[in-house]
């Protein structure tokens, strides 16, 4: 167990450092949905409504944690397999997953750097102040959002590895993310057929659980759910992941470029 | 204005200006080429040799227009390299090595086609121009296939025939054999000797002495931006060294010992080289010396394997002009 | 005439050669799944917020997506050639810079007018939104403009990418400011007055307020003043962009700047 969590600690720093090193995680991917957020937000201030504001800014705040991980998370296994390193991490003893696992955790980290980044925005450029009405399951709620958010990204990695252009099937997972887990829009307004997808990211309870704290309400309910669906991520994607390198041994994928 | 010569550099020098530092910028001026005169005559196979950093690429890039000298003029067929540029473009063609420069996604017959048209080759000639480039570089047959699965011996010959394309004078050829298999560089020395067959000037930068020595009619060896010989291979040969050279196989002799050779009288140089477990001695000997018994005795207990004498080659000269 | 074979054929080579998203596998995600998102991302925010209508996000964000192709492709055609090692070669050609460069935008022009009209078709059929057919000539023509104006600000940045590298980032900044500051999901009388005043600067501004207009059944007198502003605003950056690189070539022979890859 020590050595476990040693090791994991480990590639969960030295997968930090990369990430912050390279222009599009610490510099994009902060600006995208920084500039996204300030968009909507610019919708929402023309009718001037406090409640409205107070909606929105919280949903622009966790924006950001979706493009850190889903566009990050899609192409990684891909970068690796461009830089040569996929079939060296792969015949290390250790299982896939607790390679992946870490990387996606420093991906959320960046994720919690845009909500900390996008707060701050908002009171300067937009001078919206969130009425938190605990901080202490807020920031629960949001570090649980993260942590689910990087077992959905460890699914999206594993299963867009067999993509050539996993990259951009990541940038394109972008924009329905944002439609999909009730960051802007409430999910209720979205048409019928959508919201059983909505359902199925954790994002969506840990959005909820996140405005039910900050509003005063109890988060648990949504936790719960959130936590739940993060776990169902986290199994698929470890089976998933056993079989494709399963796969990739017998067709010979790893060193596909 | 016409010319005899197909180029001609004169005291041609070019310094870069670089800054080092983060905080406090200091400026230094590195000086690439110091001031080198040379020509080459129209039908000549010309070739500038020299090490990595010695000028080589700099010069040729100021007489291909891509770079303004700092000092001195050249002329390229009685054009100035300076004010002439598009003169000077039409008839020059330029090669360099290495796999990069081609259009990764497009057909090597599209490759060819772009820079037809960049070159205002006739469009009614330019289907046989390609057809016929193709033939001589020997990729006849591969011409639809993108460039992105080409080796690199097919690269290079796709180069060399975007090089000809417009059917230019003369040919700056920047070695282009580099990182090329045996058999490969074979052809390609094939088909640059051929270009004189056909009238075309060539000027030619290469790191195999060999490469050098069997296709050029003249040499001009480059050290730290100044030419320090200029000839014909053979006087190249008999500029350095008109002596012969005695190699010597031995295992594991000290570097005192070597020292000791060097001391021989009539012993110009020792170099060892390292080849497997033994290292051979190439030394360099005067000429009329006899040197080989008093060699033997100064290297003490090293065993000793074979001993041969030979004539000097290009690579012997090359070696101690730019090391010495 | 070898300008113009230069300028159409080597143009369109050029954008073949250059610009890598040209596989399906990249193409449909890319501008066609993700334009058509961005719109309904922001047909349902104004929905909930209830500023606008339909109409106004379809034409505002896919308008705004042209610029995608607009920037990437154009810078890529520019930055590409360094990066390949083929720059060097194109410019010890004879050819005329001109055409050799603004050939490379008319491709790009097409790719970024299809994008746009992928968008206002697609979104005006996915959020039920009415145009009258009469309309649709016109937004052509607006939508035209739009994407050579957004073209000649791709030109200007590839230029700028010759020297500082990271065409893609750059592009990525661009396209979100011209997403905040052109009145593409706020009217630019309801953005603040200095965002407002950058917006009057930027390409796509004008363009996107013609296109509303149209849409909503006005005729092309009404809005000729917003095309031509359009139009100019375009030419500046293109013409920006031709003098930057002339700068760039000439400066490289003195400096051997762009050597260094």
């Amino acid at each position: 167990m020590r050595a476990l969590l040693h090791q994991q600690w480990t590639c969960y720093k030295l997968q930090l450092k990369v990430l912050s090193t390279s222009a599009f995680e610490g510099f994009l991917a902060v600006l995208f949905p920084l500039m996204f957020a300030s968009a909507a937000l610019l919708i929402y201030r023309v009718q001037d409504d406090p409640e409205s504001m107070q909606y929105a800014g919280l949903g622009a705040a966790i924006m950001g944690m979706w493009t850190a991980q889903g566009v990050v998370a899609a192409s990684m296994l891909s970068r690796e397999r461009w830089a040569g390193t996929l079939e060296l991490v792969v015949a290390s003893p250790a299982g896939l997953g607790r390679v992946l696992v870490p990387a996606t955790l420093a991906m959320s980290t960046i994720g919690l750097y845009c909500v900390v980044a996008t707060i701050a925005w908002e009171r300067w450029v937009f001078d919206l102040r969130l009425e938190i009405s605990s901080w202490p399951l807020f920031v629960l709620s949001v570090l649980l959002t993260a942590l689910t958010l990087a077992l959905v990204g460890y699914f999206i990695a594993v299963t867009t590895t067999r993509y050539r252009y996993s990259g951009t099937l990541g940038a394109a997972l972008e924009y329905p993310g944002w439609i999909l887990c009730g960051f802007l829009i409430p999910v209720a307004s979205l048409p019928a057929v959508l919201q059983p997808l909505s359902w199925a990211i954790p994002t969506t309870w840990g959005m909820a659980a996140i405005r039910s704290s900050a509003d005063g309400g109890s988060p648990w309910g949504d936790l719960a759910a959130c936590a739940a669906t993060g776990a169902v991520y986290a199994v698929l994607a470890a089976w998933l992941g056993s079989r494709l390198v399963e796969s990739a041994r017998r067709h010979a994928t790893l060193a596909l470029t | 204005m016409t010319s005899d010569l197909a180029v001609e550099a004169v005291g041609l020098q070019r310094t870069f200006v670089t800054h080092t530092g983060v905080l406090r910028r200091v400026r230094k001026d590195v000086e690439a080429v110091k001031g080198v005169s040379f020509h080459l005559e129209r039908g000549e196979l010309f070739g500038l040799l020299g090490p990595n950093g010695a000028g080589k690429t700099t010069t040729i890039k100021m007489l291909i227009t891509l770079l303004l000298p700092t000092g001195g003029s050249a002329r390229v067929l009685g054009h100035d390299v300076v004010d002439d540029v598009r003169e000077v473009r039409r008839r020059i063609g330029y090669v360099f090595g290495g796999d990069r420069g081609l259009y990764e996604r497009l057909s090597a017959r599209d490759n060819l086609r772009y820079f037809s048209e960049l070159y205002g080759v006739d469009p009614r000639r330019q289907k046989a121009r390609i057809a016929e480039l193709l033939e001589l570089v020997g990729l006849t047959g591969r011409e639809h296939e993108r460039v992105e699965g080409f080796s690199r011996g097919m690269r290079q010959r796709l180069h060399i025939a975007r090089g000809l394309l417009h059917d230019p004078d003369v040919l700056f050829l920047d070695e282009p054999s580099i990182g090329i298999d045996p058999v490969g560089a074979r052809e390609l020395r094939a088909t640059i000797g051929s270009l004189t067959d056909v009238g075309k000037t060539v000027l030619l930068t290469t790191h195999y002495m060999f490469e050098a020595d069997e296709l050029c009619d003249r040499i001009a060896v480059i050290r730290s931006g100044e030419i320090v010989a200029e000839g014909t291979p053979t006087q190249l040969k008999g500029l350095v060294t008109a002596g012969r050279v005695l190699e010597v196989e031995t295992y594991g002799v000290a570097p005192e010992a070597v020292a000791a050779a060097t001391a021989v009288p009539g012993v110009r140089s020792v170099l060892a080289e390292d080849r497997g477990q033994q290292q051979v001695l190439i030394v360099q000997v005067e000429p009329g010396a006899e040197v080989t018994q008093a060699v033997l005795a100064s290297l003490g207990a090293a065993r000793v394997g074979r001993v041969s004498a030979r004539e000097p080659t290009l690579e012997d000269a090359y070696v101690q002009l730019v090391t010495g | 005439m070898t300008s113009l074979r230069i300028f159409v054929i080597g143009g369109l080579m050029s954008y073949r050669a250059l610009f890598g998203w040209l596989k399906p596998g990249i193409l449909i995600p890319t501008l066609v799944f993700t334009p058509i998102c961005q719109i309904l991302l922001f047909a349902y925010i104004g929905r909930s917020a209830g500023v606008g209508d339909d109409e106004f996000y379809v034409i505002g964000n896919a308008l705004n997506y042209a610029a995608i192709p607009c920037l990437f492709a154009m810078s890529f055609t520019i930055e590409g050639e360094r990066q390949g090692g083929t720059l060097g070669i194109v410019l010890t050609t004879p050819a005329r810079r001109l055409p050799l460069f603004l050939g490379r935008a008319l491709p790009v022009v097409v790719n970024g007018w299809a994008v746009a009209m992928i968008g206002v078709v697609g979104g005006a059929l996915l959020l039920d939104v009415h145009i009258p057919g009469g309309a649709w000539p016109s937004i052509v023509l607006a939508v035209v403009v739009t994407s050579a104006s957004c073209t000649g600000l791709g030109l200007a940045m590839g230029a700028v990418t010759l020297r500082v590298r990271q065409g893609s980032t750059i592009a990525n900044v661009v396209f979100c400011v011209l997403l905040v500051f052109s009145g593409v999901n706020v009217a630019q009388s309801d953005l603040p007055g200095w965002m407002a005043a950058v917006g009057d600067w930027l390409p796509l501004t004008h363009g996107i307020q013609a296109a509303r207009l149209l849409a909503d059944g006005s005729g092309l007198g009404a809005v000729d003043g917003l095309l031509l502003r359009e139009t100019g605003i375009g030419l500046l950056y293109t013409v920006a962009g031709l003098a930057l690189l002339r700068f760039f070539e000439d400066e490289s022979r003195r400096s051997a700047s762009l050597d260094r890859v």
